[in-house]
């Protein structure tokens, strides 16, 4: 009989009208990101960074520009460490890199900007001012 | 008499029946198409001579971009070929989990496949369907690479973290719906009589037509040809599965609908014998921090979602690649456009679109 199909397809969709809501009230309502979520800004953690530079070395993209500088008993100290969000892939290649573990994606996924100076940070300012927030 | 004159029409780059920002001029005349020429470069990346700036290791996230919907099958091929040609053994594990992933990604595609194909034939519902449904392959991904599409899990010597168990129970989870999932494709726009009148006999490729134009995957398989790489190399743990490929036999719209729902329900199959026999182990292999392959080329085909996906890599003994070169089943299968389009209703031409899956990220490269 021709409209069976259509009446079948028709039982479906209204089956779905009193089912449980595949989706959620987004700004109320966030979805936990995952333990190996890749995305947002670099978490940077100055103690443990011996300034290797392997994090940028490692980039694909050249996305990480890194100033570092050397003191008197020849120890290397982070100046700067500029991360373009614009090159960035999110390939997590520069964190694998790390031998110390001292860089990890924040898991925030607001970032979005209007302009294009935004997406250009320094990792290292935004660490103190997490820590002077914290203290 | 009213006089009548052939004129061009563009569809695309900026359409929304069409996949990406592919352009068609047709050709028509009246209503009927005389004739469809796709125009691309749109999305033209320069990925190839990208790589060859690149070290392998660094290579492999623009894979991602390729075929930006089936992520781990593109990881797959090219990290296969460098092994190849840096003589790399893989772990057991490591190609279990490839397997699931890869399989996984087939179904997320031919999610993707069913969704716009449907939205296509002017069945929005059908299209959040299917996209309900991706979502939980997606989540599984995040889950076990922290992306949802850019995967860039496959890494050169294995994968880049081990799957947790969490992974696994969830995959399970996903294997169990299948059926039932498929079962609602099936009552919602299979059974349609619109959906099939539009489907059946429409856009007709036959098996001299398929072999001709060197079409590969799901489209070939169609109109008949059993053509799958994964049954004829047995690449990575493929030959430890058992699974059928499903065949057409008219090589319509109809039957490039059919084959992927079947398909579905294969590499539920397929994932379900990794599952169950999954092996302990390590997931990645010994793989020198610096790879340098020796001077040589290797070729290494995988079976794509969307057919015979190919990477060929010379290499200098360098840590950079010398040339690669992608052979890519969309770019490829395109070329077929035309001649489904010929003879048909302006409006058949969006089917033959959609059914032909081309993506352009790969189409254009």
């Amino acid at each position: 009989m021709w409209g069976k199909g259509l009446i079948t397809g028709m039982k479906v969709t209204w089956g779905h009208w009193f089912g449980k809501k595949e989706t959620v009230y987004y700004p109320e309502e966030k979805l936990p990101m995952t333990e190996r979520f890749r995305g947002g800004h670099l978490a940077f953690d100055e103690e443990k960074c011996i300034g290797c530079k392997l994090c940028a070395i490692g980039c694909p993209n050249a996305a990480l520009d890194l100033t570092v500088s050397v003191d008197e008993n020849k120890k290397r100290h982070m100046e700067s460490y500029v991360h373009q969000i614009g090159r960035c892939m999110y390939c997590d290649l520069c964190i694998e890199a790390c031998p110390t573990k001292a860089i990890s994606w924040d898991k925030n996924y607001e970032f979005a900007s209007y302009f294009k100076e935004d997406m250009t940070y320094d990792a290292l300012v935004e660490a103190r001012n997490r820590r002077g927030n914290n203290e | 008499m009213a006089q009548t004159e052939k004129y061009v029409l563009n569809m695309g780059p900026q359409h929304p029946s069409t996949h990406g920002v592919l352009q068609v001029q047709v050709e028509l005349d009246g209503e009927n198409i005389v004739g469809a020429k796709p125009v691309m470069g749109y999305l033209h990346r320069g990925i190839e001579k990208l790589m060859e700036s690149r070290t392998y290791v660094q290579c492999v996230p623009f894979t991602d971009r390729l075929d930006y919907v089936s992520a781990m099958n593109n990881n797959l091929g090219f990290c296969m070929a460098v092994e190849k040609l840096a003589g790399i053994e893989v772990p057991e594990r490591a190609e279990y989990i490839r397997v699931i992933c890869a399989e996984l990604n087939r179904i997320a595609s031919h999610h993707v496949f069913i969704g716009s194909l449907t939205n296509d034939l002017g069945s929005a519902t059908g299209m959040i369907y299917a996209f309900r449904d991706r979502e939980k392959i997606l989540d599984l991904f995040n889950i076990i690479c922290g992306a949802r599409m850019t995967a860039h899990y496959i890494r050169i010597g294995g994968v880049a973290a081990d799957a947790q168990d969490e992974f696994l129970r969830d995959t399970q989870k996903f294997i169990d719906y299948v059926p039932e999932m498929l079962d609602e494709y099936n009552k919602l726009f299979s059974g349609n009589e619109i959906f099939q009148a539009r489907m059946k006999k429409t856009s007709i490729i036959t098996k001299e037509m398929a072999l001709k134009f060197g079409m590969s995957g799901p489209n070939i398989r169609a109109s008949g040809v059993d053509y799958d790489i994964r049954k004829i190399d047995k690449y990575g743990a493929y030959g430890k599965f058992d699974f059928d490929v499903p065949l057409g036999k008219r090589g319509d719209n109809w039957d490039r609908y059919m084959i992927r729902m079947k398909e579905i329900a294969e590499s539920a199959k397929i994932i379900q014998q990794a599952l169950d026999n999954m092996p302990e182990g390590p997931y990645m292999a010994k793989v020198p921090k610096v790879l340098r392959p020796p001077k040589g080329d290797a070729y290494h085909r995988v079976e794509n979602t969307r057919g015979e996906l190919g990477f060929y890599i010379v290499s200098d003994g360098s840590t950079k690649p010398y040339r690669v070169h992608i052979r890519r089943p969309s770019f490829v299968n395109l070329q077929a456009l035309d001649t489904m389009c010929k003879g048909m209703l302006l409006a058949d031409a969006v089917t033959a679109f959609a059914t032909i899956d081309p993506l352009m990220g790969e189409v254009d490269c």
